[in-house]
């Protein structure tokens, strides 16, 4: 623990300190000013590894943020004598306001399309700044006197420390943010946002106030451009900067303040690194000479393919060789850049932090914040006592996909307290129902009643709301996560302490009992040693486990669960019958979708059986076996094979 | 023709096949039935190269073919009518035909009247599909998305087929038709591996049958000996 | 403002947009195949119009310099598909994005580097003089730009729906896995389609530098509208793209008339954000059902 604190905070306080201190044994202008310009980006690039690290989005509007905020500072002091802190607040609150406005329709989409919108964007504000020339003074430039901070003049010394002293207090909120309940749904909605939205935590949203935030962030940072430079250019905020910030980020590496300051350091530095001849000769020689190791190292080990291994290589080639025969560096920025982005993303994905970091961590073995016990079962999954009542109706329910009726007038009810099978043969529409009831397609037609209360189909959220919880036949665990972190991402009513108090770092109460709570649930499916590991790294059954785990965090009415004991081994679906029956004993209606017809007879009260989207049989399991039509559905038309359908009912009773 | 030994694939981490080994002999059909879950679809999805096998060996008419990727696979003559018919819904049914052949592309000088004759033979064991040739295969109906597909197997004139599921969601008379298809195939020579549901429709072509569990082969023999087996029975109903 | 000087610069702006049509239409051969698109497009443009402009220099005729252009697009889209493209899908990751931006940002350089960072005239044998058709005036070039750019979009069109080869394209777009059972090698579809989208690039570099001049930023403008005209259009219809790439030129016309030359990219941003907001997948575009 106290290991802990001194290497990872102490790193930390170490870095601020080092950066504050230059100024008092550096004294050259030059000097101050990219250390200035360092601090700066590395506010911007914070912001902008929300999206490009956290959420997994290629965000090209950061400029524009950076750019909107240094006009909105610059005209706010100049124009109406706004003072230092009042301009840093308005820019921020003007940027992520815009960014929320952006995002709305902007995050709808996926990958590419996103990219395009925020570069529009970008390019949009660039002709505003230019053709407002009213506000912005055009293409002319806007001049800016640095305002004074609370009635004292700042020198550049003064400044560098507002800067740095900023950077601080950004990287403290960023980090109680990313350490909370957001920082985990960010983190959870970019391995599966199907279900992030299926326990209720909301992709959209999420990726809009994080979007907003980094925006924000990118607001406030360009106040700080305005009163550094004292001049403002329109042309200043296009696309090459843009491409700039991706590198600082990419190549500092993504969802980390490290990262993110260590790409502000080379970005900042580069242009002193392509203006001297030797040290750009030495830089690039080095590049090509790691990349040669590590591309040959990983081809004799088989590690790396032909092309991850290849590229970087060649790229740092070229790097090296032109280092040598151009005689002006600088004419060659763009191509240079290009060039070392290219190595870093093909050679090394998670960039330099992520490469440190891993070493580092082999370096000094930390432990691990250590978890509190876990909470009572009963305080995180009551008991609920069944009353027999109708939980969920469905009357009539269809669902069509073009012409193909996948679910054609479907009733069922499914009383409180049972577990209801749901089998049928491929195709027969099981895995359709359990989408239209969960929220993740809309019905096309018919109701869908949760105790009564007609529930809106087609959002996962509203399902996840009204307490309904569903495993998926392909795991959507979140595999970046610890197994524990996969559970209180899911916590129903956990979090409740509200943005600015957690970026002040007040959540963190709301955390440890967050982690008992989750950690009582791991118990629950025999996982509480495993509460660390990678969801992604546990093995195929505990993962299974791990999934009802997270979906009985929503301390749901009704769960479904969609073929629990797929690709199980024995000894493993023994494990889930047992699981699905300490379950049972809490009270909590199921909804059972299962190919073994052996598993269905044994735990359920009811079998409802699907074929062609209608149901053709329901019942007691024992019961539902013997109809002729359900073994129909299995065996097929009696045919030639018919014997094996009259003999049937001989060897089949009694399960395992 | 097709050997299969101590074949191991699956998903992630999940494996689903753990072992299976069988056989197809020229001018037979084998047919692989067992409970749902069992990994009949994976088996045939490992064998044409959609997934890769993590470990064991897939030899077509000799040689081995697990590792090279579907296309290439496809291109060695083996077609795999995969499960859910998969057809090419914007495009038509004579295209979707086309496409079936297409690894004679490169072959043939006369393509288009090799084409042509192949298409004639899967629109006489079809009549429906050349009634329906210039529309939208997204637009079929189920049955006719199933001769569809097993058509565009045929089209590529292969070695061997593989035929998953061809009674998926289809009402009864429509699934005695296709197996009526079947039956004509085999008379006419055709080596087929099927993967069925309906295990009396199965046993009532297959030369050979496999039973499935939980990724291995459970119980083989010709159809005759697993009519009285109690365990084909166990697979089904449990 | 006489009505006459009015259709005359929506028609003359919307000739311009059948050239962002060509782009987008570049974005579309790709996205069916692989839902990736070449962010550096634009660069693909400037360096095969660059490479023309040289080849024209050596003394080649221009009707030999074209295919020879268009020849090295398609080359240097498959170059685009080889480094930049192909590792991200196969990891099934968005890297192409960040990787064909860091191409085109190198195309640039290399272009400011080796011809010049000045604009400079393409000659053409199409002469410039305006003729009146219907009242309004319209030049060769023009013409020219409007006739190649629906042309090279019908003969890949016709490609794509009377060739087996192109059929094959479409079966990899609709079930990547179904292709790959018919022997369609959905990785070499991929590449050919960055090799068409590169020889669309160069038809699109040839035909509008004798209008816009050549220089290593000639397309960046370009690019942006027509990445607008593919998002509203969507990406998957060739008709779309043309419907919306001419109205977008008209637009811009008009706006340049009435609010300020400097306004001219405007209409393109503001209808992209709209379309985003309104209809995500674009007016021509697909729905997207979502699996699990």
């Amino acid at each position: 623990m106290l290991k802990r604190l001194i290497l990872v905070r102490g790193a930390e306080i170490a870095l601020f300190i080092v950066l504050g201190a230059v100024p008092l044994v550096v004294q050259s202008p030059y000097a101050l000013g990219l250390l200035t310009l360092l601090a700066i980006y590395g506010i911007v690039l914070i912001g902008l590894d929300v999206t490009v690290g956290y959420l997994g989005q290629i965000n090209l509007a950061q400029v524009a943020m950076l750019g909107l905020g240094a006009y909105v500072a610059g005209i706010a002091a100049t124009r109406y004598g706004v003072g230092i802190p009042l301009a840093l607040v308005l820019s921020g609150l003007f940027c992520t306001a815009i960014g929320a406005l952006l995002a709305l329709p902007a995050l709808r989409l996926e990958g590419p399309q996103f990219a395009l919108a925020t570069l529009s964007f970008t390019a949009l504000c660039a002709t505003a700044l230019n053709e407002l020339e009213w506000l912005t003074n055009g293409a002319q430039g806007l001049q800016i006197t640095r305002p004074l901070l609370l009635g004292h003049a700042l020198d550049a010394r003064a400044f560098f420390w507002l800067c740095i002293a900023i950077l601080a207090i950004v990287w403290l909120a960023m980090r109680n943010l990313m350490s909370s309940q957001w920082g985990r749904a960010f983190e959870a909605l970019r391995d599966s946002p199907i279900a992030t939205d299926a326990i209720g935590v909301g992709t959209y949203r999420h990726r809009v106030a994080g979007f907003a935030f980094g925006s924000g962030l990118g607001g406030a940072a360009g106040a700080l451009y305005a009163f550094n430079f004292g001049y403002l250019q329109p042309q200043t905020f296009v696309y090459e900067l843009t491409v700039i910030l991706l590198l600082g980020v990419v190549l500092g590496g993504r969802k980390s303040l490290w990262g993110a300051v260590i790409g502000a350091m080379l970005v900042a530095l580069l242009p002193n690194l392509l203006s001297s001849h030797l040290v750009f000769r030495a830089f690039s020689g080095i590049a090509f000479v790691l990349a040669l190791v590590a591309g040959v190292r990983g081809l004799v080990r088989r590690k790396t393919d032909a092309f991850r291994a290849l590229a970087p290589i060649v790229a740092t080639f070229t790097l090296a060789a032109g280092s040598f025969l151009a005689s002006n560096t600088e004419d060659w920025r763009k191509a240079i850049f290009a060039l070392m982005l290219f190595s870093v993303v093909v050679g090394l994905p998670e960039g330099l932090m992520g490469f440190a970091a891993a070493a580092l961590a082999r370096l000094f073995r930390v432990a691990p914040p250590a978890l509190p016990p876990a909470a009572p079962l009963d305080a995180v999954l009551p008991v609920r006592a069944p009353d027999g009542s109708v939980l969920l109706r469905l009357d009539g329910l269809s669902r069509h996909f073009g012409g193909v009726r996948a679910l054609d007038g479907v009733d069922l009810t499914v009383k409180a307290g049972t577990i209801h099978g749901l089998i049928g043969p491929n195709g027969s529409g099981k895995s359709t129902l359990v989408n239209v009831v969960s929220g993740l397609y809309a019905p096309s037609g018919g109701e869908l009643r949760l105790r009564g209360a007609a529930l809106r189909g087609g959002s996962l959220m509203a399902a996840a709301k009204a307490g309904i919880a569903r495993t998926f036949q392909n795991l959507q665990l979140f595999g970046g996560m610890t197994a524990l972190d996969n559970v209180m991402v899911a916590l129903r009513g956990a979090w409740r302490v509200p943005l600015p108090l957690v970026l002040l770092g007040l959540g963190r109460l709301e955390e440890w009992r967050g982690r008992a709570a989750a950690l009582a649930l791991l118990e629950f499916v025999g996982l509480g040693s495993e509460a660390r590991t990678r969801a992604a790294d546990l093995t195929y059954g505990a993962q299974r486990f791990l999934e009802i785990a997270r979906a009985l965090a929503r301390r749901p009415e009704l769960l479904i669960l969609d073929e629990p004991a797929a690709g199980l081994a024995q000894p493993d679906i023994l494990r889930q019958l047992e699981i699905i029956r300490r379950i049972r004993q809490r009270g909590i209606t199921m909804v059972l979708i299962e190919h073994h017809m052996d598993v269905v007879s044994e735990l359920c009260e009811t079998v409802t059986v699907l074929d062609e989207g209608k149901v053709i049989a329901e019942g007691p399991p024992a019961q539902v076996k013997r109809d002729p039509k359900v073994i129909t559905a299995y065996l097929g038309a009696p045919e030639p094979g018919a014997a094996i359908a009259a003999s049937a009912p001989a060897p089949v009773t009694g399960a395992p | 023709m097709l050997t299969v030994t101590d074949l191991h694939a699956g998903y992630g981490l999940s494996e689903v096949l753990v072992g299976t080994s069988l056989e197809v002999k020229p001018g037979t059909i084998v047919a692989l039935i067992g409970a749902n879950g069992a990994g009949k679809t994976t088996t045939m999805r490992a064998i044409s190269g959609t997934i890769t096998p993590t470990r064991g060996e897939v030899r077509l008419g000799g040689s081995r073919v697990d590792g090279l990727g579907a296309a290439r696979i496809a291109r060695l003559g083996l077609a795999h009518s995969p499960e859910g018919r998969k057809v090419f819904g914007p495009l038509s049914t004579e295209d979707n035909l086309l496409l079936g052949g297409f690894r004679w592309l490169p072959h043939f000088f006369g393509f288009r009247r090799q084409a042509r004759q192949a298409l004639e033979r899967v629109y006489d064991l079809f009549p429906r599909l050349a009634e329906r040739r210039a529309q939208l295969a997204g637009t079929l109906s189920g049955g006719e998305q199933q001769m569809l597909a097993i058509g565009r197997a045929l089209m590529a004139q292969p070695k061997i087929m593989l035929l998953d599921e061809p009674s998926m969601g289809l009402a009864p008379v429509i699934v005695q038709e296709v197996f009526r298809t079947i039956r004509r195939l085999k008379a006419e020579g055709m080596t087929m591996l099927l993967v069925e549901q309906f295990a009396s429709a199965a046993l009532a072509v297959a030369d050979h049958v496999y039973v499935m569990e939980r990724g291995r082969v459970a119980v083989s023999g010709t159809p005759e000996d697993l009519r009285r087996d109690p365990r084909v029975l166990a697979a089904y109903l449990g | 403002m006489p009505l006459s000087v009015v259709v005359q610069i929506a028609v003359s702006g919307a000739l311009m947009g059948l050239v962002y049509a060509l782009i987008a239409y570049g974005f579309q051969l790709t996205y069916a195949t692989s839902k990736s698109l070449n962010f550096g497009q634009g660069e693909l443009v400037m360096v095969s119009a660059f490479v023309s402009l040289t080849l024209l220099g050596t003394g080649l005729p221009y009707v030999a310099v074209v295919p020879l252009g268009i020849l090295f697009g398609a080359g240097l889209g498959i170059v685009v598909e080889r480094a930049a493209v192909r590792l991200a899908l196969q990891q099934k990751t968005e890297g192409w994005i960040l990787l064909t931006i860091i191409v085109g940002l190198f195309l640039v350089s290399f272009a400011e580097n080796v011809w010049g960072r000045d604009d400079r005239p393409f000659p053409t044998p199409i002469p410039a003089d305006p003729i009146k058709i219907l009242g309004v005036d319209v030049t060769w070039l023009e013409i020219s730009v409007a006739v190649g750019v629906l042309a090279i979009m019908a003969l890949i069109e016709v490609f794509k729906r009377r060739t087996l080869l192109g059929k094959a394209f479409e079966a990899v777009s609709a079930d990547r896995d179904a292709a790959e059972l018919m022997g369609i090698s959905a990785t070499r579809t991929v590449t050919l389609s960055y090799a068409l989208s590169g020889a669309v690039a160069a038809v699109a570099g040839i035909l509008v530098s004798p209008i816009t001049t050549v220089g290593p930023t000639m397309a960046a403008g370009l690019v942006l509208k027509a990445f607008s005209v593919a998002v509203v259009a969507g990406l998957e219809s060739g008709f779309g793209v043309v419907l919306v790439g001419l109205v977008l030129g008209a637009l811009e016309g008009l706006a340049s008339l009435y609010v300020g030359s400097g306004w001219r990219e405007t209409p393109g941003l503001l209808l992209l954000i709209l379309a985003l907001a309104v209809r995500p997948t674009g007016l021509f575009g697909k729905a997207i059902i979502r699996k699990v």
